[in-house]
């Protein structure tokens, strides 16, 4: 599962970099200046080589390994929900919000999949993580998963934009070593899905070993994948994975860890954020027009200093703000 | 070198002319299917094996050593793209089909000319995206096949390129034979060139005669007077053609080819009998383009082709009014066209299909200046005009109203909107040559002078983008009518546009203000424009309020520093706490605008206090974006007053609680760091730095020294 195992085996003409990629962890493109110019061309949609992504990759893998399962997070702070590959609605996001590292982030997990460019936008993120490591948290959603990955676009992604399967080799070795929830200033707990029957303390979940694929079940995959809803206590999730649960549930975790509030994201609200259980619980949406067709607003909360709460909410960007879409061949393992 | 694969398996059998044709390339045949995807064979005709290399090593054994090493190397280039040409993967076949130059470099132009172009012709089944790139290629070739003497040999691929299905191939195609038909000579100009556009104008399938349509009016110039008469037939019969999308081809192409053919011939056009009066042929055929009963696609091109009969027309009466011996004549005939044109693109505005009439609106401009110097047309062009900026389509109302000032723009005189006489004659374009043409003289009118009645009708269109386009031009009108002329009327559709409903009318009209602010002076607007500036700072729209704020300094510019009473002033500051990242930073750079148009004292006395307010806001991200505004405004002030004034509250926040603010000091030091002198830099920047770089927070840290290291360099260098 280390990256310098997985040397780049087929030698695709798309990828004559290969040959370069950096012998040290730290070295080739590791400096401040040139991780700076790699965020400029992030940000105008232009994606990394191959050899970029994985010397990122390892630098990556070095800051969040010493991350906890529960990281803590100061405020101010900004949560942000999921983001599914809308690269022109994250920028759109950082207009609304303010730029990294001006502003401090708290992304909610789910930054691949569904959107035309989920490359761009996680290793954007990524590059701002390393650039940034205080000012920027991500943890990791259902879709920061090898499984999901393959069916929701960003294997497909990463094949077509690289013309093989490293860069997407490299990001789901990294997913595997993002945290799996924060805390910010020890009462708001924030996570991807949800709360799981099997754990009641947050030092359940700082003992999870989660340096692995997303489990089928169990706490880990529980954090990922449950719901709210207005139930009493536990119940089945139609997702098939994860459960529903209830407001005396939350009630009862927020009591018994000396939380105030809960925030997540993992579910589409038109309105872009909604409460629930009388405060106690709040989902966070961040991608406008989902799937670029649902019509939705959406949502960041802001936290002051003090966690004063404001949301702001913003739609998706307009289409001449958006670059064109390049059109690429099929995939060619079609042929 | 010959390798131990077996014996090649047949070529195949879908492919049968491959073989017939004998595409060989150094006695190696190059097949459109390889044989075996990786196999490093070409098979030869008589089935022995060999490899490319060795036959052109061989060739090479002369040269000098290193000679054939660097001939080798390009060889070798080659043969990868020629090995491309016939892969199975289609990207790599396109990539190839690019770099043809190369390729023919490396075989010679001999070669190139017996193997490469031969090859080419029979791919001519491949896929567009290959074709089209061949297309493009074979335009830069002539060099390459041997100079202008042999460019005709490219000409037999591109005919059965500008045949194919693909429009877009076609075009390329067609780039490419204008491009090398320059470099024919006359001979060959005539047999190769215009005999293919022959072949292709009489060809069975419709899309040779599309593209025969495009190349006539090229070829036109350069042709004997019998292969013009032949090939303005083949054009006419094109016009009548079966297929309605070579008429919509060839109506495209008519008002180029009437102009090229004004342009070559000048008044033989009318008179030489050799000639055959084409004017009146070419006039008769866009008559029968225009009508009524031909598609809408090619009904589409009437108003272009009347954009090229007026500036042909222009072009003959300038032409005509050197020699005017026969200048009476001409004039005559050209007034007779002129007749005859005119219901056309009237009948254009009355269509039944909102696309014809939209391409007349949109293009109304480029209609009107090609014909404004000939006689009477503007009589008839404006009220049908007129008509289409109350065409019931908003899309075409919309159109018209964009080209509002470019039409108004016109020299011509035009005589009044309800002048009597005119009406019911000038919709049909018909009223030329009146017996009362001297009395109409006498009251003839700008054109402006006569369109700015229409403005309060457009104030109050149903469609938000016909009053948004109307913002935008309207005020260009201002400079034509003058000052008197635009109090009186444009003034008041314009106040009426700042109070519209709509956020970008009013948005449009704030950004066109200065045109009418030169002419007529910022007393009038002053009390309407401020209203509608405070209704837009609170637009619900973020990019509405962000395009309020980058207006602000312009209109600084314009209407001075009375113009900022308090409640702007206080709008000004207050962007910078919207709740949108980006007004923020726009509110700060506008700041910074106006302490440089209006004056430091000003902005000390009248901004600074207030942003010094927000610093001491609860919130960090007033805080920060007052540090940011701080920054960027003592940048454009005096350095005293930077130094005296902002200066110290600046420093002040580095002891703010928030990293991120105190960063941002960090960062605005190094924007203002360098206005200071030597002493305040040591005495004042350095030691806050030096604090901050001991900071807990890594950022903070990173960003005082970056600066710090900044401002060192930059006052190293003053030295």
């Amino acid at each position: 599962m280390s990256l310098a195992a997985s040397s780049p085996a087929n030698a695709s003409p798309a990828t004559p970099a290969n040959n370069h990629t950096t012998s040290s962890s730290g070295g080739g493109g590791g400096s401040v200046t040139s991780l700076d110019s790699q965020i400029e061309r992030l940000k105008r949609c232009e994606y990394l080589r191959e050899n970029e992504v994985k010397a990122l990759c390892l630098r990556a893998r070095e800051i969040l390994v010493d991350e906890g399962n529960v990281q803590r997070v100061d405020a101010p702070v900004t949560i942000c929900g999921d983001i599914h590959g809308q690269f022109y609605d994250l920028v759109e996001l950082f207009k609304v919000g303010g730029e990294c590292p001006d502003k401090n982030y708290l992304f909610l997990g789910d930054f691949v999949d569904r959107g035309y460019y989920s490359v761009e936008t996680f290793l954007l993120l990524l590059a701002l993580k390393v650039r940034y490591p205080d000012r920027i948290t991500l943890i990791r959603g259902n879709h920061e998963s090898r499984q999901i990955t393959q069916v929701y676009g960003f294997y497909d992604e990463c094949l077509r934009k690289y013309g093989s399967v490293n860069v997407w080799r490299y990001c789901t070795e990294i997913f595997d070593y993002l945290s799996l929830s924060a805390i910010i200033e020890d009462k708001i707990f924030t996570v991807h899905g949800g709360l799981s029957p099997s754990i009641n303390t947050l030092d359940q979940i700082r003992v999870i070993d989660r340096k692995q694929e997303v489990p089928h079940d169990g706490a880990m995959c529980d954090l990922m994948w449950s719901d709210p809803e207005e139930i009493d206590g536990w119940g089945l999730s139609p997702r098939g994975a994860g459960y529903l649960f209830g407001g005396d549930v939350v009630a009862m975790f927020n009591e018994r860890n000396d939380l105030d509030l809960i925030a997540r994201a993992h579910q589409l609200v038109m309105e872009g954020y909604r409460s629930m259980f009388d405060d106690a619980l709040v989902t966070v949406w961040s991608a406008p027009n989902y799937c670029y067709r649902c019509g939705n607003v959406a949502s960041i909360l802001e936290l002051d200093e003090n966690l004063g709460k404001s949301f702001k909410i913003f739609d998706a960007a307009p289409n001449e703000a958006r670059g064109i879409p390049v059109k690429n061949p099929p995939p060619d393992y079609f042929l | 070198m010959t390798t131990t694969q077996a014996a090649p398996p047949p070529p195949p059998s879908d492919m049968p002319d491959v073989t017939d044709t004998g595409t060989i390339i150094g006695s190696i045949k190059l097949q459109h299917q390889p044989l075996e995807p990786a196999s490093p064979i070409l098979v030869t005709e008589d089935g022995n094996d060999t490899t490319m290399m060795q036959i052109d090593s061989n060739n090479n054994t002369n040269n000098a050593a290193a000679a054939v090493e660097e001939d080798e190397e390009e060889e070798e280039d080659a043969l990868q793209t020629i090995e491309k040409l016939r892969s199975d993967d289609l990207s790599a076949r396109v990539e190839a089909a690019r770099k043809l130059p190369s390729i023919a470099l490396a075989l010679g132009p001999e070669r190139t000319r017996d193997e490469l172009l031969p090859f080419l012709s029979d791919g001519i089944d491949d896929e567009d995206e290959v074709l089209e790139a061949i297309a493009v290629s074979l335009g830069g070739l002539v060099p390459h096949v041997g100079g202008a003497d042999y460019a005709s040999s490219l000409l037999t691929p591109l005919e059965l390129l500008l045949a194919v299905e693909e429009s877009v191939v076609r075009e390329k195609a067609a780039a490419s034979v204008i491009v090398i038909s320059q470099s024919l000579s006359g001979a060959d100009y005539t047999h190769e060139f215009v005999g293919m556009i022959g072949r292709l104008a009489n060809k069975e399938w419709f899309t040779a005669r599309i593209s025969a349509c495009t190349l006539i009016a090229h070829a036109f110039p350069k042709m004997g007077p019998e292969l013009r008469r032949t090939h303005l037939e083949y054009f006419a019969k094109l016009c009548k053609d079966d297929v309605p999308m070579v008429r919509r081809i060839a109506s495209k192409n008519l008002g180029t080819l009437f102009y090229t053919v004004v342009d070559t011939l000048g008044a033989a056009v009318f008179f030489d009998k050799s000639n055959a009066n084409y004017s009146l042929t070419l006039l008769d055929l866009y008559e029968l383009l225009a009508g009524g009963d031909q598609p809408d696609s090619v009904r589409l091109h009437t108003t272009e082709n009347c954009v090229c009969f007026g500036r042909a027309m222009a072009l003959m009466l300038e032409q005509s009014s050197s020699t005017s011996l026969e200048k009476e004549e001409i004039m005559s005939r050209i007034d007779a066209l002129v007749k005859r044109i005119l219901p056309l693109i009237a009948a254009t505005i009355d269509d039944r299909s909102w696309r014809v009439r939209w391409t007349a609106a949109s293009k109304f401009a480029d209609v009107v200046h090609a014909f404004k110097t000939l006689h009477g047309a503007m009589d008839a062009l404006v009220p049908n005009y007129e008509k289409l900026l109350q065409d019931p389509e908003a899309e075409v109302r919309t159109a018209a109203t964009y080209n509002l000032s470019e039409v108004a723009k016109t020299k011509a005189m035009v005589c009044p909107a309800g002048w009597s006489g005119a009406g019911s004659d000038s919709d049909n374009g018909m009223d030329i040559d009146d017996d009362d043409d001297e009395n109409k003289n006498t009251h003839r009118i700008p054109v402006a002078q006569r369109l700015v009645t229409r403005l309060v009708g457009l104030t109050e269109d149903d469609s938000v983008n016909v009053r948004a386009a109307l913002a935008m031009v309207a005020t260009e009108l201002a400079p034509l009518l003058g000052k008197d002329a635009s109090v009186s009327n444009l003034l008041p559709p314009m106040l009426l546009l700042l109070r519209d409903s709509s956020s970008e009318v009013r948005l449009n009209i704030i950004s066109s203000l200065s045109l009418l602010n030169d002419v007529i002076g910022t007393d009038l607007l002053h009390q309407s424009l401020l209203p509608a500036i405070l209704d837009l700072a609170d637009d619900g729209k973020w990019r509405i309020r962000l395009a309020v704020i980058e207006r602000i300094p312009l209109l600084a510019k314009q209407l001075g520093s009375d113009f900022f009473d308090d409640r702007l002033l206080g709008l000004c500051v207050g962007w910078l706490g919207d709740d949108i990242s980006s007004i923020r930073e726009a509110a700060a750079k506008n700041l910074q605008e106006l302490t440089a148009l209006l004056g430091t004292e000003w902005s000390v006395q009248n901004l600074f206090p207030r942003v010094r307010q927000v610093m001491e806001h609860p919130s960090y991200l007033r805080r920060m974006n007052a540090v940011q505004a701080t920054a960027l405004m003592a940048t454009a002030m005096d350095v005293n007053s930077a130094q005296v004034e902002v200066l110290p509250i600046l420093l002040e926040m580095h002891y703010d609680p928030v990293p991120n603010v105190r960063f941002n000091v960090a960062k605005g030091l190094g924007i203002v760091g360098t206005v200071f002198d030597r002493s305040v830099y040591q005495g004042q920047i350095v030691p806050i730095l030096t604090l901050m770089e001991n900071d807990p927070d890594r950022d903070v840290r990173y960003f005082a020294s970056k600066t710090k290291e900044l401002l060192s360099v930059a006052f190293e260098k003053s030295t």
